[in-house]
């Protein structure tokens, strides 16, 4: 799945590319706005990596970005993501002298929502570079199943994501495209469920998708 | 054109979003797993014992009908938890020399049990009443108040460590320590992960110990 990911990622970006040397510096339309919809893979850092160490590409995003002047836009993103991981066999000791010894899955689900600010270098171009800022929360679950014992916590946060990415379009006055980008997101959650509380979670994400592009 | 793709779009959207469930797929394989389950009296202080014995079968609980079993696999559990309890300082006599505590083994043959607490075998015909240790007119209880358990599966081993030292004034034999494993004689494992298991449920109980020898 990994490698599937790269090497699409690879192709979309080495396409782009060699799209966008072909074009007119002037040329395209100048979007109003688009709409997004990635598939997404979430790698684990920090205490979250202690909790779910395996990158998860069970996710994906929606989002909504309007042009306000030139490449300056804004929008939204919502979405679903969920990290998970089956541990080998380990014990865990109870209240009132009960231990339990089983394999187990932690997982996290996640619905983040965030509003967006962020810069499009080249929108009229085949392949548009940008960076982009989103502010919001996020509803999580974090779940550990012991045999027939579901463990769980769920906790709002706040978070921040700073991406960047490029969308790069499948024709010069094509409306859809393809969207690549890869960010870095800060939450104020945290996992209470193990003996320690973890610190702040923070994860990286890999987004690929489509967009339709309006103008 | 641009309309009928935008619906496309959003169709396939709304499709992706209904199939993403809450739990990853294989989260109900590990219900399925071996387990071991124990829970001690934390109350108890061990140290008053000395000795103990065990039963010389395995009774297998169903619902239509009990008996006993004693197989080489059967005798190697019962082997392995004489063993243990011996390298925790326990000496082992026959359940007629007046035990301090006894050993009752069971295992779930064919169930439609889904939803019971421990001990719930207790009124299963082949179970080992307290009468085969000589307690005519007693009963079993736990001390402790025990953990709701949704369902015993076939193969699940079951053992009740009964304490003849404190019987209660009113006949109850409280058991000082219990255990299941899930899954353990379906077949399906090796002799060395049944003694493993066993000798897991005895390493996560490490005040089932004595120093009294």
């Amino acid at each position: 799945m990994k490698k599937a990911a790269i090497i699409l990622t690879f192709l979309l970006f080495a396409w782009g590319s060699s799209q966008a040397q072909d074009i007119k510096p002037t040329g395209g339309f100048m979007p109003h706005s688009y709409y997004s919809f990635t598939w997404n893979t979430v790698f684990t850092l920090g205490d979250f990596n202690k909790w779910v160490g395996s990158p998860s590409p069970a996710g994906f995003n929606f989002g909504g970005r309007y042009f306000i002047e030139k490449g300056f836009n804004a929008g939204f993103n919502i979405g679903w993501q969920r990290v998970s991981q089956e541990y080998g066999y380990e014990t865990y000791y109870g209240p009132n002298g009960i231990a339990v010894t089983a394999t187990n899955f932690r997982f996290t689900w996640m619905v983040p929502f965030q509003i967006s600010a962020g810069y499009m270098f080249m929108p009229t171009k085949v392949f548009s570079p940008y960076f982009d800022l989103g502010v919001g929360g996020d509803y999580m679950e974090h779940h550990l199943i012991v045999q027939e014992y579901d463990i769980y916590e769920n906790r709002w946060d706040f978070s921040l994501t700073p991406e960047v990415g490029a969308l790069i379009k499948f024709g010069y006055y094509r409306s859809w495209a393809a969207l690549i980008a890869v960010n870095y997101k800060w939450t104020s959650n945290y996992i209470e469920i193990l003996n320690d509380k973890s610190g702040m979670l923070s994860m990286m994400g890999l987004r690929i998708g489509l967009c339709y592009i309006l103008n | 054109m641009k309309t009928k793709l935008s619906l496309l779009f959003i169709a396939a959207g709304l499709i992706f979003l209904a199939s993403c469930s809450k739990y990853p797929p294989g989260v109900d394989r590990v219900q399925e797993d071996l387990v071991v389950y124990t829970q001690i009296d934390i109350q108890k202080d061990f140290n008053q014992f000395q000795t103990f014995s065990i039963v010389d079968s395995i009774a297998y609980i169903d619902n239509r009908d009990s008996g006993h079993y004693l197989t080489p696999e059967v005798q190697a559990i019962l082997d392995r938890i004489v063993m243990n309890m011996e390298n925790r300082g326990f000496i082992k006599v026959s359940k007629d020399q007046n035990p301090n505590l006894g050993f009752t083994v069971s295992v779930v043959k064919t169930t439609n049990t889904t939803v019971w607490y421990p001990g719930w075998w207790w009124g299963y015909p082949g179970y080992y009443p307290p009468y085969y240790w000589g307690w005519d007119d007693y009963w079993w209880y736990y001390p402790y108040y025990p953990t709701y358990i949704t369902s015993y599966s076939s193969g699940t081993l079951i053992i009740d460590l009964a304490d003849f030292v404190n019987i209660t004034e009113d006949k109850q034999i409280p058991i000082a320590w219990f255990c299941y494993v899930r899954a353990l004689l379906t077949g399906t494992h090796s002799l060395e992960q049944i003694e493993a298991s066993i000798d897991q449920a005895f390493n996560q109980s490490p005040d089932l110990k004595t120093n009294a020898n």
